[in-house]
């Protein structure tokens, strides 16, 4: 059970971080980025490391996803 | 033709590291050889040398503690660069026919701040929600000695929660919360938390940093607390800070 659970969070976090290699749409890349994190962050739980879980949920899922939306409010919002 | 070489290239890449990846040892053996150094020392006496129960802290704040004044340095390094970035470069001109009218709209904005435009589902949910994330990130940061947690994640979430807000509300009226004057001793209370602990430590164990972990376990668990608090506070303000100065003009 554990090892089917680490292999099907493996596997999502491999596809989130190819859609974000391959979105263009930089809003939709950020959204895809920040369930990225999430997945990493309960792969952290699940590895027994609760402190290095919640760093990744509150920066990489929240924090970070924020700054790139506002950056891509600045900014342009396809890549070219 | 190129692709051929950079796929080509990935595969010779990949087998040394996943060579490299059979000859770990295996997840969770006791005789792996990151377990068999300093760390059998830390799980073994980490409680009552560090003073904190979560040896994860203890690592941070006690034994390697000057790596985290390192840490805390560049995180502050960074929210210097990054202000000087955004303020060298302010946001590119609006084209010349709406040049006018955005400036006569943001003289308008000063003098009657308005609401910003949120659906109402996520203005419900980050009202109802806040005073419970406020009350998680007292307990991450004050906690964080002894469970998983402490100032890095509280500060997060405590950031976090000021955008939401700023988000929601308005930046009119989260900007009590980052007071003009204040501001710049949150921005660097990472730093002047580390110091003043360092130099209490000083005074008392006549090392800088150094804990009276085995002799005065309050001063240890009140220095621990101060620096989590100092964490939390210093990098919640320097994400406000940054989100802010993104979000003008």
């Amino acid at each position: 059970m554990s090892m089917a659970f680490d292999i099907l969070l493996l596997v999502l976090l491999m596809v989130t971080a190819l859609v974000v290699a391959r979105t263009k749409d930089l809003l939709a890349a950020a959204i895809i980025f920040s369930a990225y994190s999430l997945v990493m962050s309960l792969l952290w739980q699940h590895r027994d490391a609760p402190d290095v879980a919640m760093t990744e949920a509150a920066v990489g899922a929240g924090i970070t996803t924020v700054l790139f939306l506002v950056a891509i409010g600045r900014t342009a919002r396809r890549e070219k | 033709m190129k692709n051929a070489f950079v796929t080509a290239l990935l595969v010779l890449m990949a087998i040394p590291l996943l060579i490299g990846v059979t000859a770990l040892p295996p997840h969770g053996s006791a005789d792996a050889p990151m377990h068999t150094h300093v760390s059998a020392r830390y799980v073994e006496r980490g409680e009552e040398e560090a003073g904190a129960a979560n040896l994860v802290t203890g690592v941070l704040l006690n034994y390697r503690s000057l790596d985290t004044v390192g840490e805390v340095t560049v995180i502050f390094t960074a929210l210097v660069a990054v202000l000087g970035v955004l303020i060298s470069f302010p946001a590119a001109p609006k084209p010349p026919d709406a040049a006018g009218a955005a400036g006569t709209a943001r003289a308008t904005d000063h003098a009657a701040p308005t609401q910003p435009q949120v659906s109402p589902v996520v203005g419900f949910v980050v009202r109802l929600l806040a005073p419970f994330i406020a009350l998680f990130t007292i307990y991450v940061i004050v906690h964080g000695h002894v469970s998983p947690g402490g100032g890095f994640q509280g500060g997060a979430i405590l950031g976090g929660l000021f955008i939401a807000l700023t988000t929601v509300l308005g930046e009119n009226r989260t900007r009590c919360l980052l007071p003009r004057r204040g501001a710049p001793w949150m921005r660097g209370a990472a730093l002047l938390a580390f110091v003043a602990a360092g130099v209490i430590g000083a005074v008392l164990t006549g090392y800088f940093l150094g804990y009276p972990a085995e002799t005065n376990h309050l001063a240890t668990e009140l220095m621990l607390l101060g620096i989590e608090i100092g964490i939390g506070l210093g990098g919640a303000a320097i994400f406000a800070t940054i989100f802010l100065q993104m979000e003008e003009e």
